[in-house]
C-alpha cells in the first residue's frame, strides 16, 4: 500500500530490483503466451473471428442506448432488479446498501475487475461485512492483504513458495505436501463451507445479454456458480459496455476471449444467469440485482476513446507487453495494469496523476497485434501523450529539448551545422568506439554503451563524394 | 505485402529519393552509403534531397503533435516530387506511412498529400524485394547471423521475409534464429532515455537471447534498435557484432561494427 | 436527474445523438452472426458423437468418456467407473426422472448433494461437439449445486442431444424463456492461479466422466 505514495519510476525501480517478482511474472505470463500461441495455431479462423468480435462490440457501442434499454426491460421481466450508477462510489454504495438490506453478515465474491474498479472490496470491509473472495487468486490476494496485479491472474505476483507459506499460516487445515495440487486442495477445504453459509453473493459479468436480460460469467474454477447459487441474494455489477445483442453474439466473443486469455477453447464453466430462482427450481437466490456502472465509460465515448470500450478484459495485451513483463501489475498503480491499464487508468485517476503510464511504453504494437478486439492501444496511448503535451504536463526539459530539435529540423542548413557539431562533441567523449561520460547521455550510458558516431555525417561525406564526381 | 506486386514487373530506373534518416546521418553514414549502393545496383536513379532532416517521430511520440505536423509538411514538401522514397529504417517509414495522416488529421488537404506520399514510401529491404525484385549478387561473408525484427517495420509495414530473403543470397552467411525475434528490444525512441531502468531490463533480456542464438553477427533494419542492442551487448562484454542489414547486403560489413573503434 | 437518466443522456451525447432504428439494429446484429463457419473451429471429426468424444478427451478438456447403447446400462457404467477407482457405490443422484427411473440396486443413493460429496451422477440436456461441453438448465430436476460440489461428476447425455456448435444450442433455445441458470460445463474444474500451472479440482469437480447414451440419428447403424 505504501507503493501508492511512491512515484511511478520509484515503484518501477523497486519492482525491477525484486528477483522473486520477476520469476513469478515470467512463470505466469510465459505460460500464458505459450498457451495462447498454441491455441492460435489450432484456430486458423482467428483473424476472421477477431474481426467479427470487433464489429460486434462496435455495433453494440454505436447502439448503446438501445441495448441498455433492451437489457433493462428484459432483466426486469425476468424478475431482476436493475440499478444504475454513474460513479464508482455510487456503485459500491448501492451494493453495500443491498447487502445491508439483506442483513448480510457474510458475502462471497466472484472475481470481477469492475468490482475492483469501483472499490467494492474496500467498501464491504468498511461496512463491517465479512467478505470472502472465492476465486483462488483473489483468495491469495486477500490473504496477502495486497491488490490484484493482473486482470486474469490477480495473484500472479506470488510464487508458489509464497502462496504455500500464506496458506500454512491462514488455512484451518493446510496442505502437508509442497505441491501446487496440495495447495489448491487446501484452499478448496478452506472455502467450501464459506460458499454455503454466505448471505449475499456478488459477481461481475463478462457479458450482458440484451435480448434475454441474462448476465454471463466465465470461470475455470467453478467458483462463480458455487458462489451465486446458495445465498438468498445475488448482486451483479457490470460496466455498461458489457452488452451483446444475444447469446449467439456472446458465443462469438467467447471464442476469441478465452483463447486470448488462457489458450483454452472455452472456459470450463460458462454460465448465463437470468433472474432469481424460478418456480420449482431446486436452488438459486430469491433476489437478483444488477448494477449497471458508467464510471467514466460515457466520458470515454465523448473523448475519442470509444475503441477502448471494446475491451473484454482478456489480459493478452499485458502478457505480451515487454514493460509489464519487467514490472508486473502493481507498478501501474491502478485497477488495470499493462497496456489496457495504461489507457484506462488516466480515465479513472486523471492524467496528471498517471501521466507516466501512457509514456512508459515503447509503442512496439504487440499489444494491438494480440488484442482479440483489435484495440489500437498504442494510438490511444499516444492520444494521452498528445493531451499531456497540450495540457502542459510534460516536463520542461522535454519540451525544451524537442522544441530545439524541431527548430533545427525545419531549417536544413542549420540542422546540418548542428549535426556536425553534435558529432564533434560526441567524438570528444569517445574512446574505443563508444561515447563515455558525456553530459546528457547518462540515462543511456548507465546501462549500456553508446556507440560513437563516425567522423563526419552522411550528408557531409555525400556532398564531398558527389561534388567530386 | 510481398505478394501484391508479384504480377507486375519492377519499374524501370525509377527516380528514388533516399531518406537516410537523422540517426544514420549523424551516427552511422555507412548505412546510408550501403543503401545508396543497393538502390543503384537495383537500377534506381537515386537522389539524396538536401532539405531532408528528421521525420518527426520524437515529437509525435512525445505528444507534440503540432511540431510533428510541421516536420511532416517539411518532409512531404522535400520528397513529394520523386517516384519513390526509401529509407533504411522501418520506424521512420512507419512514421510517414502510418502516422503522418494522423498528425495532419486537422488538415485534410495535407493529410491527403501525406497518404499519397506514404503509398510511395518504402523501407529499404521491402523496396528492394517487393518493388525492385532485387537480389544481391556476388556478395560473400563468412559467418552466422541472427536477425531482430524491429517493431515498426514488422507490425506497421509487414517487413519480415524481405531482409531474410536478401540475406539468404549472401554466400557464406547462415541464419541462426533468434528466440523472441519479434519482441521489442526496449529502445522505443525517447522511451529509452525517459525510462532507462525499464529499457535496460528489456534490452538485457534481448541481449541474452541474442547470445543464446550462438550467432556471430546481429543484424537488423533499424539503427536505433541496433545501437540499443549493440550497446548492451558491448557493456556485457559480448563478442557478438552488430551491423545494419544494408551494410552486409552491400558488401560493406568489413568496417567496424556498431560500437567498435573506427 | 436520476443516475439512469444521466447515464443515458451521456450515452446519447457521446454518440452524437444518432438514434438507433431498432429494425436496423436487429438486421445488423443478425448479419454479424452470418457465415459462422468462418469464425469457429472445424470439428475434430465429421461424426458429431465422435467429434464430441474427441474433444472431451483432449488434454485441454481432460474428461473421460464412454458410450453405452441404452440408458438402462448407466448404473452398470457407473459401477464400473467406481470399481476401477476403488470408490464406494455411494452416489448423489440428480433428481431427474430419466435417472431416477433406472435400476440402481446395489447403490446407496440420495438426491441431495452433500457439501463434501464424492460422487454425483447427473444428466445433461445437450452436448456440444465443438467444445466437448455439457449444457444444463436449472429446474425442478436440476439443482445447480449438484454440478459443482462433488469430486467426481458422472454425466449422462443422449447421443441425439449432441449439437455441433455452441451456436446451435443458442439457436435451439432462442425465443424460449431462459432458465435461471444455463451451465455450459467443459471438463473438470481447474485453476492456473498459482504460477500459471494447471491443477484440476479447484472448487468444483476434479473428475468429469461423460456417458453417451444411444446413437445420433445421423450415425451409421
Ligand atoms: S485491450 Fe485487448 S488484449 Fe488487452 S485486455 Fe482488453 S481485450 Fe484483452
Amino acid at each position: 500500500m505504501e507503493q501508492a505514495t511512491l512515484s511511478f519510476k520509484a515503484r518501477a525501480e523497486r519492482a525491477l530490483a525484486d528477483p522473486t517478482l520477476k520469476i513469478a511474472i515470467d512463470r505466469t505470463t510465459g505460460t500464458a503466451e505459450r498457451k495462447r500461441a498454441l491455441a492460435m495455431s489450432q484456430f486458423p479462423q482467428f483473424e476472421a473471428a477477431r474481426d467479427r468480435a470487433r464489429r460486434i462490440k462496435d455495433h453494440v457501442i454505436a447502439n448503446l442506448e438501445h441495448y441498455l434499454l433492451e437489457f433493462e426491460r428484459n432483466a426486469i421481466a425476468s424478475g431482476a432488479k436493475v440499478y444504475w450508477a454513474a460513479t464508482a462510489e455510487e456503485a459500491s454504495q448501492i451494493v453495500v446498501r443491498l447487502c445491508k438490506e439483506a442483513g448480510a453478515k457474510r458475502v462471497t465474491r466472484v472475481k470481477s475487475m469492475l468490482g475492483e474498479e469501483i472499490g467494492l472490496p474496500h467498501a464491504l470491509d468498511e461496512a463491517g461485512i465479512d467478505r470472502v473472495e472465492t476465486d483462488l487468486a483473489e483468495h491469495i490476494v486477500q490473504l496477502g492483504g495486497d491488490r490484484p496485479s493482473h486482470i486474469v491472474w490477480p495473484s500472479m505476483h506470488r510464487t508458489r513458495e509464497q502462496v504455500s507459506e500464506m496458506f500454512k499460516r491462514r488455512h484451518r487445515a493446510p496442505h502437508q505436501e509442497e505441491t501446487i495440487e496440495a495447495m489448491v486442495d487446501s484452499a478448496r477445504r478452506e472455502l467450501r463451507d464459506k460458499f454455503l453459509s454466505a448471505d449475499v453473493a456478488i459477481s461481475g459479468a463478462n457479458f450482458l445479454i440484451a435480448d434475454s436480460g441474462a448476465t454471463c460469467t466465465v470461470t475455470n474454477e467453478g467458483n462463480a456458480e458455487l458462489t451465486t447459487t446458495p445465498p438468498r441474494v445475488h448482486i451483479v455489477t457490470a460496466g455498461i459496455e458489457k452488452l451483446v445483442p444475444s447469446m449467439g453474439h456472446a458465443i462469438a466473443m467467447l471464442r476469441v476471449l478465452v483463447r486470448s486469455a488462457t489458450g483454452a477453447d472455452v472456459t470450463q464453466y460458462t454460465t448465463f444467469h437470468c433472474g432469481p430462482k424460478q418456480a420449482g427450481d431446486r436452488d438459486g437466490p430469491e433476489e437478483f440485482h444488477i448494477v449497471l456502472v458508467d464510471n467514466g465509460r460515457t466520458r470515454m465515448l465523448r473523448e475519442g476513446m470509444r475503441e477502448m470500450l471494446r475491451c473484454i478484459r482478456c489480459g493478452a495485451c499485458m502478457n505480451h507487453c515487454v514493460v509489464f513483463r519487467q514490472l508486473g501489475g502493481h507498478v501501474y498503480g491502478g485497477t488495470y495494469p499493462g497496456p489496457m491499464g495504461a489507457v484506462l487508468t488516466p480515465v479513472f485517476d486523471g492524467l496528471e496523476k498517471s501521466r507516466d503510464l501512457p509514456h512508459a511504453c515503447t509503442m512496439n504494437g504487440k499489444c494491438q497485434e494480440v488484442c482479440p478486439v483489435a484495440i489500437p492501444l498504442p494510438t490511444l496511448l499516444r492520444g494521452w501523450r498528445d493531451r499531456s503535451w497540450r495540457e502542459g504536463l510534460e516536463p520542461g526539459v522535454v519540451r525544451f529539448g524537442l522544441g530545439v530539435h524541431t527548430f533545427f529540423a525545419l531549417r536544413p542548413r542549420l540542422y546540418r551545422l548542428a549535426t556536425a557539431m553534435a558529432i564533434r562533441v560526441m567524438r570528444l567523449f569517445s574512446r574505443g568506439g563508444v561515447v563515455r561520460g558525456m553530459p546528457g547521455l547518462g540515462a543511456w550510458t548507465a546501462h549500456r554503451e553508446f556507440p560513437a558516431p563516425a567522423r563526419r555525417s552522411f550528408m557531409e561525406m555525400y556532398k564531398d563524394q558527389e561534388g567530386g564526381r | 505485402m510481398s505478394n501484391d506486386r508479384s504480377v507486375s514487373s519492377p519499374p524501370s530506373s525509377p527516380r528514388v529519393a533516399l531518406f537516410v534518416t537523422c540517426l544514420v546521418d549523424a551516427m552511422r553514414p555507412s548505412v546510408g552509403f550501403a543503401a545508396l549502393k543497393l538502390l543503384r545496383a537495383a537500377g534506381c536513379r537515386v537522389e539524396v534531397p538536401d532539405a531532408q532532416t528528421c521525420c518527426g517521430q520524437p515529437a509525435f511520440n512525445s505528444g507534440d503533435t503540432a511540431d510533428a505536423a510541421r516536420l511532416a509538411r517539411h518532409f512531404i514538401e522535400t520528397f513529394e516530387g520523386y517516384d519513390y522514397v526509401v529509407a533504411p529504417s522501418g520506424s521512420c517509414v512507419g512514421m510517414t506511412r502510418a502516422h503522418y495522416p494522423e498528425a495532419l488529421a486537422d488538415d485534410p488537404a495535407w493529410a491527403e498529400r501525406a497518404r499519397r506520399l506514404g503509398e510511395r514510401t518504402y523501407e529499404l529491404t521491402s523496396f528492394l524485394v517487393d518493388v525492385m525484385r532485387f537480389a544481391p549478387a556476388d556478395v560473400k561473408l563468412d559467418g552466422s547471423f541472427t536477425y531482430h525484427d524491429s517493431c515498426s517495420g514488422l507490425r506497421e509495414l509487414g517487413v519480415h521475409d524481405q531482409p531474410r530473403a536478401l540475406l539468404g543470397k549472401v554466400s557464406g552467411l547462415t541464419l541462426k534464429p533468434l528466440e523472441g525475434n519479434d519482441v521489442c528490444c526496449g529502445f522505443g525512441g525517447t522511451f529509452c532515455v525517459k525510462y532507462p531502468a525499464i529499457s535496460n531490463a528489456v534490452v538485457g533480456e534481448k541481449a541474452e537471447a541474442i547470445e543464446r542464438s550462438g550467432a556471430q553477427l546481429l543484424l537488423g533494419g533499424d539503427l536505433g534498435c541496433l545501437m540499443n542492442m549493440a550497446g548492451k551487448l558491448k557493456r556485457k562484454g559480448s563478442a557478438v557484432r552488430a551491423y545494419h542489414a544494408a551494410e552486409v547486403l552491400a558488401g560493406m560489413a568489413d568496417g567496424p561494427a556498431i560500437g567498435e573503434e573506427g | 436527474m436520476s443516475a439512469r437518466d444521466s447515464i443515458l443522456d451521456a450515452v446519447r451525447t457521446g454518440l452524437g445523438h444518432v438514434r438507433t432504428d431498432p429494425a436496423a439494429a436487429r438486421r445488423e446484429a443478425a448479419a454479424l452472426l452470418q457465415d459462422l463457419d468462418a469464425i469457429r473451429p472445424a470439428l475434430l471429426a465429421e461424426d458429431l458423437v465422435e467429434a464430441f468424444v474427441a474433444r472431451l478427451v483432449t488434454p485441454k478438456v481432460a474428461a473421460t468418456a464412454e458410450r453405452i447403447a441404452d440408458a438402462a446400462g448407466l448404473p452398470a457404467a457407473v459401477a464400473r467407473y467406481l470399481e476401477a477407482r476403488g470408490l464406494p457405490a455411494v452416489v448423489a443422484l440428480q433428481p431427474a426422472a430419466v435417472l431416477q427411473a433406472l435400476d440402481w440396486s446395489g447403490f446407496e443413493r440420495h438426491d441431495r448433494v452433500a457439501p463434501d460429496e464424492t460422487i454425483a451422477v447427473g444428466a445433461a440436456r445437450w452436448g456440444i461437439a465443438e467444445t466437448g461441453s455439457l449444457v444444463f438448465h436449472s429446474d425442478a430436476e436440476t439443482p445447480i449445486l449438484a454440478n459443482f460440489l462433488p469430486l467426481h461428476h458422472l454425466v449422462m447425455v443422449r447421443a441425439d442431444a449432441i449439437l455441433a456448435y455452441l451456436d446451435d444450442y443458442a439457436a435451439a433455445t432462442a425465443g424460449q424463456r431462459p432458465p435461471r441458470n444455463v451451465n455450459i460445463i467443459t471438463g473438470a474444474s481447474g485453476t492456473t492461479d498459482i504460477e500459471g500451472s494447471l491443477v484440476l479440482g479447484a472448487h468444483g469437480p476434479r473428475y468429469l466422466h461423460v456417458v453417451i447414451v444411444g446413437r445420433h440419428p445421423g450415425e451409421a447403424a
